[in-house]
């Protein structure tokens, strides 16, 4: 069966696909998409918690801002810290995961480790630490996300390289000469590839809800910035009279998270089934 | 004889562990630009005053100065004085450790009375609506914001509904404590009223907490029983004539319970994980809330003591289930 | 009545016996177990440490107010200064020594008697914590200075005249000095000891404390003032941060009262409740920018003054506060006498922004708002002036950052933000609270976090702290006013009111911008 028709009878995938595409175009055209452009940074206190309604769709904030166009630049924000801090911790695990689970010496002993302290923190406490410290803002959030990530792709590359490096073709390649980090890059890379991949789309939904939890607790970007989580935050005070405050930003963290989270499963199921699910740490 | 050797592997990887995390969190934490003297002295002091409190508390030695005493002191079991409160860090964690680990605790137990059944119903009739509906809502269940779905909770039970209490522990002040859990504190003084008010006020933060966490059950639950049904072993008991009933409850709850078992530990992990915003929602009085409240206060020895208690759990738990899998599952990881 | 806990018995038991009563109330109050007055507050601030010496913030003023006595004590609105240990005083021709004669037979909770010896203490311990309302006295007491005359006498010697001393002796609470001696550890004065635990002469002594709830405390009849007859018997003081949880548990009737400047949306609701009794009063605590004039533009009067045309002014207090507060164009409050009537402040006048902008003879580089987290107004307000300088072109950014950090930051001039969104709170009841005290640049180390300077500030606010005249005072403090106006020393926005709401069965309050409303000694509940 073609790659195609595959895609298209996996709904799960399907549904996933559709909402990051959808979440991508949302982000592009935020501004012909959105009623008030001008409310990522203005507002109207005259206007301030109105309900959801004929002109302003979901309603207001506490400042008069236009929830439905902020939601909407939001999203390129949210895009923009998902990827951002998910490649970084990529580029960052994954080399010290390859180089550990290839040599398996004490240098990678010691690497992982490093990487198990890290990980006997939850993400998010040293991700407050880090966000408070360097103080508030997106970069500092990225920075934060990632320093607290890469070394779960640490410990998943040299758990998957370890049991690579005894496979047979990876034996065939150095008995033909190959250096170690030919084997590594061009060999066992590509067999763990659907693995990393699959992952890191999941692993985007996973860092979309630690960094609305940082705005949520106000270490996040600062005011007016529409982050989503800094807006739930906001709308604490008003409730429960203003329900669609609270109600829009969260819905819209959940169709995200949903979304990569789906097309990570589709895509498993789609590039591998044979994937086993690693008893050791999240899917 | 093998589980032994990993234990003893393992528990001696633990010292190193909690070092090292003690050398990052301290490095972190003193690198906090809030001056905790400051903070300490308030919005009315001095410079005077604030240069004496740092002395006092040795903030002005040299970091590694620092930092050699502060391991000591813990190692003697003492974790240091709140910058902010002047008690003893120790003190005030464990006063507050018996809420987050009741939260934690009731949430791991609902997580799994309401996951592995869901995960095995769903994976024997794989497919069906039943099926289909479990994998939508587990999905969206573990792509909701925890403090969302608090604030959620929140809104329609105890605001609009009016059957929970908004927030906290308890209505005022809980039972004397014997074990510092409130739920079972009062069961041992026979006190039900208490009892009863005190599930309902858990009962908020523990959902919010546990359905994240049984959604995860859930789907571990259902690939792992999906694994032994397609199994070779099922199979071949299949042809040999056992029933399909006795087939699916001893071997393959066995096989789900084991999976359920290995994956404590990473619930477990996001249990404390979710338990700093929704603490924070519910005001709930536990290391959450505290831990929140200390990095907002700059306060380094709070800080530090909240990272290690933490961590320390994570690696005992994660040690204990490992154990435990290795003992249930002799075939190996 | 004695229950024996016998399980699930015990449940049948109750409902009967409460069945019982619901029927036969008229009867039961006769009955010699009359229902104890309880009154329960929730706080948005921690309680954490009892110490009256360690803390001086509004937010845990309840601690102080209900568990200890101090020389003077303020109360109702208009803030009045009252005699409260002190009998009688007499102060020194030249002003610099104060004698006061205690009143007889005050006792603290353990049952000893408070002699001047515990107020020497007391005065020894803040000077020696050097935490607290130090500050307040650090300038004139001098450690060793204080002496106790006889049991009933205490002599203060102060280094140099000062005209709020009587103001701010409402900030020195005397504690039980045997006791507190008794539980000293490595020479710390107690305060490990006094951090958790009582030892006042106040109206209501503690029973309970645990810093993750809040405390409890209970009427102490050996109290030397009189109480009113539907007084508070116990009382519970919770923390519970979230405002929205805070506001449903008065309505649910599980708090009876809360802070008193929550969102207007809380205080409709409150108001629209059968249930609920609000109480609106004008306090003094002015909410301003603080700006740094030490860093450049700031320094610069027309830079300084074209951002306070570029803050709406009415946007702020009317649309998003709601009209909950009062336009105050001044530092001082409008009550406070000091505050010029006649005072015209800035207004919302963009054309009048970029006039002055224009004027600006230092470069314009992007500013910095530092906007307290968790304190929403200070954010809205951070959000206001950044939108009316986007409109004159002026960069700002908005950061949020917990007042720890800003305050961290206080001491660094470099460091400091641009301009930070606070309330000055009513310390003491005296101008010097707003002026000299924060804009004196005598205090650039305690208290004058906008590094602001000017002679004739300077000269006044100094004159005025040594003469004890009012009337000449208040001449001098409404100069000051005008010319931190005129200067635009800071972004003087309003000056909040207190919305009290409370459950029905609160009778009265008696409320003192000083405490808003946590003084329980006061408040009458119905029987």
């Amino acid at each position: 069966m073609s790659m195609w028709r595959r895609l298209l009878r996996d709904r799960a995938l399907l549904v996933g696909t559709v909402i990051i595409a959808l979440l991508v175009l949302v982000a592009v055209f935020a501004t012909p998409l959105s009623t008030f452009p001008e409310h990522v940074t203005a507002f109207d206190p005259a206007q301030r918690l109105k309900p959801p309604g004929a002109i302003f769709w979901l309603g207001t904030d506490r400042m008069g801002a236009d929830i439905y166009s902020r939601l909407l630049f939001g999203a390129r924000l949210t895009i923009l810290i998902a990827v951002v801090a998910t490649t970084v911790a990529v580029l960052i695990g994954v080399p010290i995961g390859l180089v550990a689970g290839y040599y398996r010496n004490w240098f990678g002993e010691m690497l992982m480790r490093v990487s198990d302290v890290f990980l006997a923190v939850p993400q998010i406490v040293l991700a407050i630490a880090i966000a408070q410290t360097l103080g508030p803002a997106i970069h500092n959030v990225i920075l934060a996300l990632s320093a607290t990530y890469w070394p779960f792709w640490a410990r998943l590359v040299y758990a998957e390289t370890r049991s690579q490096r005894n496979e047979i073709y990876v034996e065939a390649a150095i008995a033909m000469g190959a250096s170690p980090l030919r084997v590594m890059v061009l060999h066992i890379l590509p067999n763990i590839m659907s693995s990393i991949i699959v992952r890191t789309t999941i692993g985007m939904g996973g860092t979309i809800l630690v960094a609305a939890s940082l705005g949520f607790l106000g270490l996040g970007a600062p005011p007016p910035t529409p982050e989503w989580g800094r807006m739930i935050a906001e709308s604490r005070e008003f409730l429960p009279q203003a329900w669609w405050y609270a109600t829009a930003p969260g819905i819209a963290i959940l169709l995200v998270v949903m979304g990569f989270n789906l097309l990570g499963d589709g895509l498993r199921d789609v590039l591998d089934p044979r994937i086993r699910r690693s008893a050791n740490r999240a899917p | 004889m093998r589980i032994l050797v990993l234990a003893l592997r393992r528990v001696a990887w633990m010292p190193p562990t909690l070092l090292g995390l003690t050398l990052i969190v301290f490095t972190v934490s003193h690198v906090i630009p809030a001056d905790p003297a400051r903070a300490m002295a308030g919005e009315n002091a001095s410079t005077a005053q604030i240069e004496a409190l740092r002395t006092k508390f040795g903030l002005d030695k040299p970091l590694p100065q620092q930092f050699v005493r502060y391991v000591t002191d813990v190692l003697s079991g003492e974790m240091g004085v709140s910058l902010y409160s002047q008690r003893p860090v120790a003190s005030d964690l464990l006063s507050r450790l018996p809420a987050t680990f009741e939260l934690a605790i009731a949430a791991i137990i609902v997580a799994i009375l309401i996951g592995l059944p869901l995960g095995v119903v769903s994976a024997l009739y794989r497919n069906s609506p039943l099926d289909q509906a479990v994998r939508l809502v587990t999905i969206a269940g573990l792509a909701m914001a925890a403090f969302w779905l608090a604030i959620l909770l929140q809104l329609l039970f105890s605001m609009k509904l009016a059957i929970t209490p908004v927030q906290g522990r308890i209505d005022g002040w809980g039972p004397d404590p014997i074990t510092g859990f409130y739920t079972v504190d009062a069961l041992l003084r026979g006190d039900w009223e208490m009892f009863g008010t005190s599930l309902r006020y858990l009962a908020l933060p523990t959902l919010t907490l546990a359905l994240p966490a049984a959604a995860t059950i859930v789907r571990f639950t259902r690939a792992g029983v999906l694994n032994v049904l397609s199994s070779n072993f099922v199979f071949y008991q299949g042809a040999m004539g056992i029933p399909r009933r006795i087939v699916v409850w001893k071997y393959i709850l066995r096989s789900a319970l084991i999976g359920t078992l290995t994956q404590i530990g990473l619930v477990f992990g996001n249990l404390l994980a979710g338990a700093v915003v929704v603490e924070t929602v519910f005001s709930w009085p536990g290391l959450g809330q505290f831990a929140y409240n200390s990095i907002l206060q700059s306060d380094y020895n709070a800080i530090m003591g909240f990272t290690l208690i933490t961590g320390s759990a994570f690696i005992v738990v994660n040690l204990l289930v490992d154990i435990a899998q290795a003992v249930l599952d002799p075939r190996g990881r | 009545m004695i229950h024996r806990r016998a399980g699930r018995f015990e449940v049948d038991r109750r409902a009967v016996l409460t069945g019982a009563v619901a029927l036969g109330t008229a009867g039961w109050s006769g009955c010699a177990h009359a229902a104890r007055q309880k009154f329960v507050t929730a706080n948005n601030n921690p309680y954490d440490i009892l110490d009256p010496h360690q803390v001086f913030d509004i937010g845990r003023i309840a601690i102080r107010l209900n568990m200890y006595d101090a020389l003077m004590r303020w109360v109702d609105n208009p803030p009045k200064l009252e005699k409260w240990l002190v009998e009688k005083y007499e102060i020194s021709p030249d002003g610099k020594s104060y004698t006061f004669t205690l009143k007889p037979n005050v006792k603290f909770h353990d049952g000893s008697a408070l002699t001047s010896e515990d107020v020497v203490y007391s005065m020894e311990r803040i000077l020696a914590l050097k935490l607290g309302a130090y500050g307040l006295f650090k300038d004139i007491v001098v450690p060793g200075s204080t002496k106790a005359l006889d049991p009933q006498t205490v002599e203060f010697n102060l280094k140099t005249p000062f005209a709020v001393f009587l103001a701010v002796l409402s900030e020195l609470w005397v504690v039980n000095s045997k006791l507190v001696k008794r539980n000293i550890k490595d020479n710390d004065w107690g305060a490990a000891w006094l951090s958790r635990n009582e030892a006042g002469s106040g109206g209501y002594a503690l029973r309970r404390f645990d810093p993750a709830i809040g405390f409890q405390v209970q009427r102490f009849d050996g109290h030397f003032a009189p109480f009113g007859k539907n007084a508070i018997d116990d009382a519970d003081f919770r923390v519970s941060m979230e405002t929205a949880t805070r506001v449903l548990g008065v309505l649910k009737g599980e708090f009876n009262t809360t802070d008193g400047y929550l969102p207007r949306e809380q205080m409709a609701r409150m108001k629209a409740d059968p249930n609920i009794k609000t109480w609106e009063f004008e306090s003094i605590r002015t909410f301003y920018f603080i700006i740094n004039s030490w860093k450049a533009p700031l320094s610069d009067v027309n830079m300084r003054r074209a951002l306070s045309y570029a803050f709406d002014y009415d946007g702020f207090n009317n649309d998003i506060l709601g009209g909950t507060v009062v336009r105050n164009p001044g530092i001082i409050p409008n009550p406070m006498w000091g505050a010029p009537k006649d005072l015209k402040g800035y207004i919302y006048d963009l054309d009048k922004a970029k006039y002055h902008l224009g004027l600006v003879k230092e470069k314009v580089r992007p500013l910095q708002i530092g906007a307290m987290a968790g304190y929403p107004q200070s954010e809205q307000g951070g959000q206001m002036l950044q939108a009316g300088c986007a409109k004159i072109g002026l960069d700002v950014k908005v950061v949020t950052e917990p007042f720890t950090t800003i305050a961290a930051k206080f001491n660094d001039r470099e460091r400091a933000h641009d301009l930070i969104p606070l309330w000055r709170s009513a310390y003491f009841a005296d101008p010097h609270n707003w002026t000299g005290f924060i804009y004196n640049s005598g205090n650039f180390d305690a208290g004058n976090a906008s590094y602001y300077k000017n002679a004739r500030v300077d000269e006044l606010c100094n004159k005025a702290l040594e003469i004890t005249d009012q009337e000449q005072r208040r001449v001098m403090y409404e100069e000051v006013s005008r010319i931190l106006v005129d200067d635009a020393a800071g972004i003087f926005v309003n000056n909040t009111k207190y919305h009290g709401a409370f459950t029905k069965n609160v009778k009265s309050i008696r409320f003192c911008p000083i405490g808003d409303a946590q003084d329980l000694r006061w408040i009458e509940m119905e029987g």
